[in-house]
């Protein structure tokens, strides 16, 4: 290591320039991505999605063509529509992995002392942070969409796709990718470790919402207030025999119903839960200190 | 030459329900030049520095740089801020080059001069390799590569919370250099527990002590306050104790500290100080005398136990 510092080399001759919010959003998005798409968490998750996309093909294909054929009423949009009800699955626990620590990684990690003292408003970071997190979830989800189909096409044929509810399956993924983000972001927002953040939101998204939901169903009220009941759009849209209850008898004078939400009201439900998480996360940001 | 302000105005934060962390601490930084800001462990300069980046919210009072708060406007107030505070961490998958490009491009850097911005850093910090991950630095590296964040784009104001901590003694060196350059046409405010180095880096000083500012002085001023009496000197040849005889009629105590070096305290106050360099040198050719690092010492050991 030489001791003297070369002459010049202390200050700058680089110009600068006024940079808009836009351009240091794009700025925080690329980092984050970069910075995403190297960690064993992503490549593990794609991975392990993968995985069972491909075991699933794997169990239909020992079952037979024409034995699958049948299981899914002779369909592919049958076909679909129940291998996409795990989509929603992968999106909770790829929420949880990318948002659910990360804002708290800046009070828990010295990332926050790298980041937080340059001239972005916190805004901006979070805004980057949560545009490069549905990044790396939809490309997720759109490999298990297209195991989905590939399945499909193999099983019923090409000419027997629906691509336009396939089209309308996929946005509403993109949709509730970005709601279930803002509660992760949220819950990432109030915890300060970020192991805690990402347990608590697959509890909360995945545990707490579905049990919500049965115990709501079991007193036959509709659970609109769930955001994974709303998800349920995105298989619910290919079911061509689609109900938006079910009554199910339980014994004399006693039933429970099981609802699916209609695209309307999924969308309603996820847009909610973005319009009410995402600005709260904001807000919460920008309340939270470097204490630790 | 910096025209940033930066501004404390009755700056206080508390945790909990503790004694305030800081208490009502007011100074203002403008110009150009080091100031070191020196206090023992949980005096608040961590927390001040904290404030001055908007990492924490005051309690009372309010920071100012050039009129923008860092929490409401940190955009304006931050723009001429590099900032080195705790133990940062770049994202640990980027590169050496993805951390600072991102830092370069958020701080108004073309593209185009990131590379040249990077390879800056790159002469004034020796950085390890552009392509290595950043988690797979050791701490001294990791901690050049944010001393380098703080300096791209070159902003005026350096914001500095013990910019050698976890360096080794040439890396320490090499930062020393560089503040004592940076200074030149920079304000530079760094807080440090190796008084040697803020004896070298820095013009003024700022003492602080269980959460309130208790002096603020040119380093010279507050070397006449302590009256040092103490200097380190060392002569280009052996000297053994006969040949300091001369000295010590002078009324001094001398202690040797190798066969060319000696400690001398002397007697009287510190216009003393001269008529020990003249009997030096008529003893042998002086190559070094030097009381910085005891002047800071000392009157950072007077300050602190005065307010004890």
């Amino acid at each position: 290591m030489t001791e003297a510092v070369e002459s010049g080399a202390a200050s700058s001759a680089a110009p600068r320039a006024a940079v808009s919010d836009l351009a240091q959003f794009r700025t925080v998005t690329v980092s984050q991505l970069t910075n995403y798409l190297r960690t064993y968490r992503f490549l593990g998750l794609l991975g392990f999605v993968a995985l069972i996309s491909v075991l699933t093909i794997a169990f239909e294909l020992h079952a037979g063509v024409t034995a699958t054929r049948i299981a899914q009423l002779n369909r592919s949009s049958e076909y679909l529509s129940n291998f996409l009800a795990y989509a929603g699955l992968w999106i909770v626990i790829s929420a949880a992995f990318f948002g659910g620590d990360a804002l708290s990684v800046d009070f828990s990690t010295g990332a926050g002392y790298y980041m937080l003292v340059l001239p972005i408003k916190r805004s901006v970071l979070l805004a980057g942070r949560y545009a490069a997190a549905t990044v790396v979830t939809l490309a997720i989800v759109a490999m298990y969409y297209l195991f989905g189909l590939g399945g499909a096409i193999y099983f019923f044929g090409g000419g027997t796709i629906d691509w336009t509810n396939l089209g309308l399956s996929l946005a509403i993924a993109v949709l509730f990718t970005l709601s279930a983000l803002g509660v992760a972001f949220c819950i990432s927002a109030v915890f300060r470790s970020p192991s805690s953040g990402v347990l608590v939101t697959i509890l909360v998204l995945y545990v707490g919402l579905t049990t919500l939901q049965g115990v709501l169903e079991l007193a036959n009220v509709e659970p609109w207030m769930s955001l994974t009941y709303g998800g349920g759009a995105m298989a619910a849209v290919l079911d061509t025999d689609f109900l938006h209850y079910q009554t199910v008898p339980l014994g004399e004078d006693q039933f429970y119903t099981i609802w699916s939400a209609s695209v309307s009201e999924g969308v309603a439900i996820m847009a909610a839960y973005a319009a009410v998480f995402l600005p709260l996360s904001t807000f919460l940001y920008y309340r939270k200190e470097s204490t630790g | 030459m910096s025209d940033v302000t930066v501004e404390a105005l009755h700056l206080s934060k508390s945790f909990g329900h503790g004694p305030p962390a800081l208490d009502d601490v007011s100074f203002e930084l403008s110009g150009t030049g080091a100031i070191g800001y020196l206090g023992p462990n949980g005096a608040g300069k961590t927390t001040t520095l904290k404030l001055l980046v908007g990492l924490l919210r005051p309690t009372r009072g309010e920071v100012r740089i050039n009129g923008h708060s860092p929490t409401a406007d940190r955009k304006r107030a931050l723009w001429e801020i590099g900032a080195l505070v705790e133990t940062p961490e770049p994202y640990p998958m980027l590169t050496v080059y993805d951390a600072l490009a991102t830092v370069g491009l958020a701080r108004g850097l073309r593209r185009e001069s990131v590379d040249a911005e990077i390879d800056r850093c790159h002469r004034a910090l020796e950085l390890p390799p552009f392509g290595r991950r950043v988690g797979a630095l050791s701490k001294g590296q990791r901690q050049r590569v944010s001393l380098a964040a703080a300096l791209m784009a070159d902003p005026k104001v350096l914001l500095l919370d013990e910019p050698t901590s976890g360096l080794d003694p040439a890396e320490r060196v090499l930062v020393r250099r560089l503040l004592v350059e940076l200074k030149r046409d920079h304000l530079v405010l760094m807080s440090s527990h190796q008084m040697f180095e803020v004896g070298d880096i820095c013009d003024e000083l700022m003492f602080l002590d269980r959460g309130r500012l208790l002096v603020r002085d040119r380093v010279d001023r507050i070397a006449e306050r302590v009256q040092n009496r103490e200097v380190d000197v060392e002569f280009s040849e052996p000297v053994d104790a006969a040949r300091m005889e001369p000295i010590r009629q002078l009324g001094a105590t001398l202690r040797p500290l190798s066969d060319r070096r000696w400690r001398i305290a002397f007697a009287g106050v510190d216009g003393g100080r001269p008529g020990v360099l003249v009997a030096c040198q008529r003893v042998a050719p002086v190559v070094q005398f030097a009381n910085t690092f005891l002047v800071v010492e000392e009157a950072y050991l007077e300050l602190i136990g005065r307010s004890t």
